[in-house]
């Protein structure tokens, strides 16, 4: 476990270093502090204004962040050769895949809590305190980025940077359109079409799961069943791709 | 006793359906504890490919590879082996001691202790005066100096060493012999790859000459010498590889 945490902070303190990063979390500094703009809106639009774009800004740019971190957490040692000294000394191969997934899930969760920060400063800035189900949106969002990084993590044990970032933005966006391919699905008569649909749509990550904001911003509450049961889908879906990932890794030579 | 052993040790590179690059076939080596040996060849012959396996970087098309009687993917076999790559290339925001502390905590190497190792080895490689500076402003020369100092960080039994004078200039290179003379004689088992002849000649008890991933020959150098008629190692290198293309040349007919 000390190994794999030292692997973690090597990890992070590397991606700290990437200028993509900084760039990315300054986008999205910007973004949420724009939505304050809307001044002209009654202050009630404004706080819900604030709240979407808000949200949106922490899981676009989030996601933007994961995906970048996590390409790179691998190849970079492979590129560079330093993968060399590390699978050379007393740490297994899951160690190090571990290792990194924890190492990217810190850059996430440092992320995820300044974006987070400064959003919540801007609502109590506005005089409004954030409720309970501002922090499940927010939550929600986290375990959603976190799924995003492993996902990109375990197709970087297998492929290349260029095939995984295609990948990883397709999966993205698919994940994020799975209602209305369920909706398709429905209509469709073909069985077979049906079928294949059915199975893509059980397969690819259904990031939508994790998208509450739209209800919360017009002040429907979401139940805590729902969202305890939508991190559990995070997880598992996290553990899974992390077990394909150390398939791959185990077979891989270096 | 030998503490690294191969046997019909062989790795195939696939380059698509039913074609592949000879990395190594079919070696047989042993090496014996507390010795310094050296894996000789030109470029492309199949030291690194060698070094990988036993490493367990690599995997074996077939036959297997064995240190202090365990297979390369032995985690507590691992804790008694140092390794310095060639061309080393390290985490280069991290300074000489944080990068030595790095690879200690891989060790599970007590705090207290690993300081310690550390202040010795930087010493012993003579970067103690660099200790602040970040590792991208190193040399060549240096990065292979911390390089060393990072696989002797757990006092391991037996350094695996490939192309350790790489980049080092004259004064370096005879300290990094001097080195791997004194580690010898604290009893560690050495195993180097390199293709500076004069450097194994002055250093390696017995030797090993690849080439084209075929072990052609093995054994000290006076018996070698003798066994090839040759007057050096030089003169040795060249007769064991003309001989082995001018063999493969008869098999396929091919003109010299």
């Amino acid at each position: 476990m000390k190994k794999m945490w030292t692997i973690a902070v090597n990890t992070f303190r590397e991606s700290m270093r990437k200028k993509t990063l900084y760039i990315i979390l300054i986008f999205a500094l910007i973004v949420i502090g724009a939505s304050k703009l809307f001044s002209f809106l009654t202050a009630e639009e404004e706080l819900k204004m604030i709240k979407d774009v808000s949200f949106s800004a922490i899981e676009f740019f989030g996601a933007l962040i994961a995906i970048f971190a996590s390409i790179t957490a691998i190849s970079t040692e492979i590129e560079r050769r330093t993968i060399y000294t590390l699978l050379t000394k007393p740490i297994r191969r899951s160690d190090f895949v571990l290792g990194k997934f924890f190492g990217v899930s810190l850059i996430i969760f440092v992320n995820f809590i300044l974006t987070t920060l400064f959003f919540i400063g801007l609502l109590l800035f506005k005089k409004s305190i954030p409720d309970i189900e501002v922090f499940k949106t927010l939550l929600l969002i986290f375990f959603e980025l976190i799924l995003i990084g492993g996902i990109t993590l375990a197709l970087g044990t297998f492929t290349t940077d260029a095939f995984n970032i295609i990948c990883s933005f397709f999966l993205y966006i698919v994940g994020h359109l799975t209602s209305y391919g369920k909706e398709m699905i429905e209509r469709t008569e073909n069985i077979v079409v049906a079928g294949l649909a059915d199975m893509l749509y059980t397969l690819v990550p259904n990031y939508e799961n994790f998208n509450i904001r739209d209800k919360i911003v017009v002040g429907i509450s979401v139940s805590w069943g729902y969202v305890g049961y939508t991190i559990l889908y995070g997880i598992l879906y996290t553990c899974i791709v992390l077990l394909i990932a150390l398939y791959f890794f185990q077979k891989r030579e270096i | 006793m030998a503490i690294i052993q191969t046997d019909k040790l062989t790795k195939h590179y696939v380059l698509g359906r039913k074609k592949f690059v000879v990395g190594l076939e079919n070696v047989d080596l042993e090496i014996n504890e507390g010795e310094i040996f050296g894996i000789l060849g030109p470029n492309g012959s199949g030291k690194t490919t060698c070094l990988k396996l036993l490493l367990g970087i690599l995997f074996p098309t077939s036959g297997e590879a064995r240190i202090m009687g365990r297979l390369p993917d032995d985690i507590e076999m691992k804790q008694y082996v140092g390794f310095l790559p060639e061309n080393p290339y390290y985490y280069d925001y991290l300074n000489g001691p944080e990068l030595l502390l790095f690879y200690a905590r891989l060790f599970s190497i007590r705090p207290d202790v690993a300081k310690k190792r550390i202040d010795e080895l930087l010493e012993l490689v003579e970067l103690n005066n660099a200790r602040r500076l970040t590792l991208r402003h190193y040399s060549k020369g240096m990065l292979e100096r911390i390089g060393l100092a990072a696989s002797l960080i757990n006092d391991p039994k037996i350094l695996i060493l490939d192309e350790p004078t790489t980049g080092l200039d004259p004064i370096g290179c005879r300290d990094t012999r001097n080195l791997l003379i004194k580690l010898k004689q604290q009893g560690k088992t050495i195993l180097l790859s390199s293709h500076f002849l004069s450097e194994v000649e002055r250093v390696c008890e017995r030797i090993a000459i690849f080439h084209r991933g075929h072990l052609l020959a093995t054994g000290t150098l006076d018996a070698l010498n003798k066994q090839y008629q040759a007057e050096n190692l030089e003169d040795l290198f060249v007769k064991t590889i003309y001989a082995f293309d001018n063999q493969e040349a008869v098999k396929t007919g091919e003109p010299k």
